[in-house]
């Protein structure tokens, strides 16, 4: 049987899992100074680095077993996969934006907001039971309203400085986001007591 | 406008040679195994009323189903289970014999999937249904029949997890919440999402089911298990994980020790599920490839009482598998080419059927001459041309 294969999620979160990682015991040096290889040896497993929607999909299918991968990007796409442990790093909210003073939520006008989850940015509106025009912007989406294409903005907000720099403020927020691991259900069904083992060792190197 | 007249569409494919061949070999090999069980074939139509699916308190996804309109208006789907069609036809049909029934089928279901997650849209199913039978005899049964269906399929590491739909249901049961948060409760057990539970169970009235709660979602592998949920529940559902240790005990003495785990925390969104229900998985597949359980008060919903339970499998991953493990050779050259010197054309068509008759796997060759069929037989592979004359001769090549 192969090796538990791990999806990690490149970019901000990686750093962070790679530390959770060395306090577990594992050896990481492939994963620091990785080269070209793309499927990199962590102690007695296998790491892969993705973008975070792609660590969702690896892990949907089954050709990696466990992921780690931010709530954002579960909140925005969808899928069947366990979703087992909050890892507590990487932590910062969904939340609606408006420029300072305005009154989004006032008069009868269709609402426009720019975000580049518009996934999580419907759900959000039609929970309130609210129309709104969404606009999908693939970059920096505080660009939008100060250029009045919209109303307001669905993003991020890890401390808000872009945003007050920007003279936007924050409206509401939407939900909490944070790292979390992923597990395949047919992995966790078919290596429980592997898989386990691994959790468990992750739980503890949260702690310290 | 662009033509499509090139592709298929998204989540549907073709099924080329050795593909065909091992879903082929797949459903064969599956309802031989139901037939002698006694298990009969039922075919159901390939589009239904929406109605079939949408009763009062089931709730399938209508945003999933494939819709379009009969002639009248009415909305019709192309059938995204094939449970509740079989149900609608022991409650009308078939309600007046003698019982049980025990039917099966082999047939494509429909759902629209997210886009471009590599799911497939039309998959093939077969499965088996038991009405009209009620308790352990009839679990076991059908326990054992699926366990059954994935080694006949060729899978030798397979896992079958059982929990029960009373479980979930008494907990709820004690507890006064809306729907709404029962059903986020039931969906973040389901996905095993422990933190986002944790936080909405921390809300509840009723803290002595939300500890209970917490634990379900880990609460999977042996028997030991079941001690700790008897330990946590007290009596609230009792009935179930006792029902659940016989069965499972049942099938430990059947030779399914090392095939079988408990799984408390499995709660299906199919709300008419009642009582035992199951879902398989193999190695080599990231997906559910088999899924079932009892579901005695789903006739009620067409006007009959009759208890069931069933499974269905998921016959393309479990082809995926077959032709990985490399039991399905890819489509071979025939034995032998029959080439027809002029005026002996209608002899070779006999020739090739005395052939074939024998076993043998013939292609007649299309060309006019010799020379082109040889050239043929070349780039094709085949290794033998017979050439029909006044006699027929070898050349091997």
């Amino acid at each position: 049987m192969r090796r538990l294969r791990l999806a990690l999620t490149k970019g901000r979160l990686e750093k962070k899992s790679v530390e959770l990682f060395e306090k577990m015991g594992l050896d990481c040096s492939e994963i620091i100074n990785k080269g070209r290889r793309l499927i990199l040896p962590v102690g007695d497993y296998d790491a892969v680095l993705a973008k975070a929607a792609d660590v969702i999909t690896y892990v949907e299918h089954g050709v990696c077993d466990i992921g780690i991968v931010g709530k954002d990007t579960i909140a925005e796409s969808s899928g069947e996969f366990y979703e087992v442990m909050d890892l507590e790093i990487g932590k910062c909210n969904f939340a609606l934006a408006t420029k300072k003073g305005t009154d989004f939520f006032g008069g009868y006008n269709v609402k426009r907001v720019a975000t580049k989850y518009p996934a999580v940015a419907s759900a959000y509106f039609e929970s309130k039971g609210m129309d709104v025009q969404i606009i999908k912007i693939e970059g920096s989406v505080e660009l939008a309203p100060l250029l009045e294409l919209t109303d307001a903005i669905v993003d991020i907000v890890e401390t808000g400085s872009t945003l007050k720099e920007n003279g936007l403020e924050v409206v509401e927020t939407i939900m909490p986001i944070s790292a979390r691991v992923i597990v395949n259900v047919a992995s966790l069904k078919l290596r429980k007591a592997e898989i386990e083992d691994f959790l468990k060792a992750l739980e503890d190197a949260k702690k310290k | 406008m662009q033509k499509n007249n090139k592709i298929t569409p998204l989540g549907f494919r073709d099924y080329l040679f050795e593909e065909s061949e091992a879903l082929n070999e797949i459903n064969s090999r599956l309802m031989r195994l139901f037939s002698h069980r006694g298990f009969h074939q039922v075919v159901t139509p390939t589009l239904e009323f929406l109605d079939v699916f949408a009763l009062d308190g089931e709730q399938m996804p209508v945003e999933k189903m494939y819709k379009l309109c009969d002639n009248r208006g009415r909305l019709l789907v192309l059938r995204p289970d094939i449970t509740m069609p079989i149900a609608r036809l022991a409650a009308t049909r078939l309600k007046d014999e003698q019982l049980p029934l025990r039917l099966c089928y082999t047939e494509s279901v429909y759902n629209s999937n997210y886009s471009l997650h590599g799911h497939r849209d039309e998959i093939t199913q077969s499965g088996v249904e038991l009405l009209g039978a009620q308790g352990k005899r009839a679990d076991l049964e059908i326990l054992v029949l699926a366990a059954q269906s994935l080694s006949r399929c060729g899978a030798n590491d397979f896992k079958i997890e059982i929990g029960h739909a009373g479980v979930f249901k008494s907990l709820i049961g004690e507890l006064d919440e809306d729907e709404q948060t029962i059903e986020t409760i039931r969906s973040l057990i389901e996905t095993k999402c422990y933190a986002a539970l944790d936080d909405v169970l921390l809300g509840l009235k009723n803290q002595k089911v939300a500890k209970i709660l917490k634990r379900l979602p880990h609460l999977f592998g042996g028997e030991d298990v079941l001690s700790e949920a008897k330990e946590l529940c007290g009596d609230i559902c009792g009935d179930a994980l006792s029902y659940l240790g016989d069965i499972f005990s049942s099938l430990k003495e059947l030779g399914l020790k090392d095939n079988i785990y408990l799984d408390l925390g499995l709660v299906h969104s199919n709300t008419y599920y009642t009582g035992v229900l199951f879902r398989g998985y193999i190695a080599g597949s990231g997906i559910t490839v088999l899924s079932g359980g009892r579901y005695d008060e789903l006739l009620s919903k067409f006007g009959v009482n009759m208890a069931a339970i069933g499974f269905a499998v998921q016959n393309d991953a479990m082809a995926e598998i077959l032709l990985q493990s490399g039991q399905i050779s890819k489509t071979t050259a025939p034995d032998m080419l029959v080439f027809a010197e002029k005026g002996y054309e209608l002899k070779a068509l006999n020739y090739c059927d005395s052939l074939a008759n024998q076993g043998k796997t013939v292609e007649s060759s299309v060309f006019d001459t010799f020379e082109e069929s040889v050239e043929y037989a070349k780039k094709r592979g085949i290794k033998r041309i017979v050439t029909v004359a006044e006699q027929t001769s070898n050349l091997e090549i």
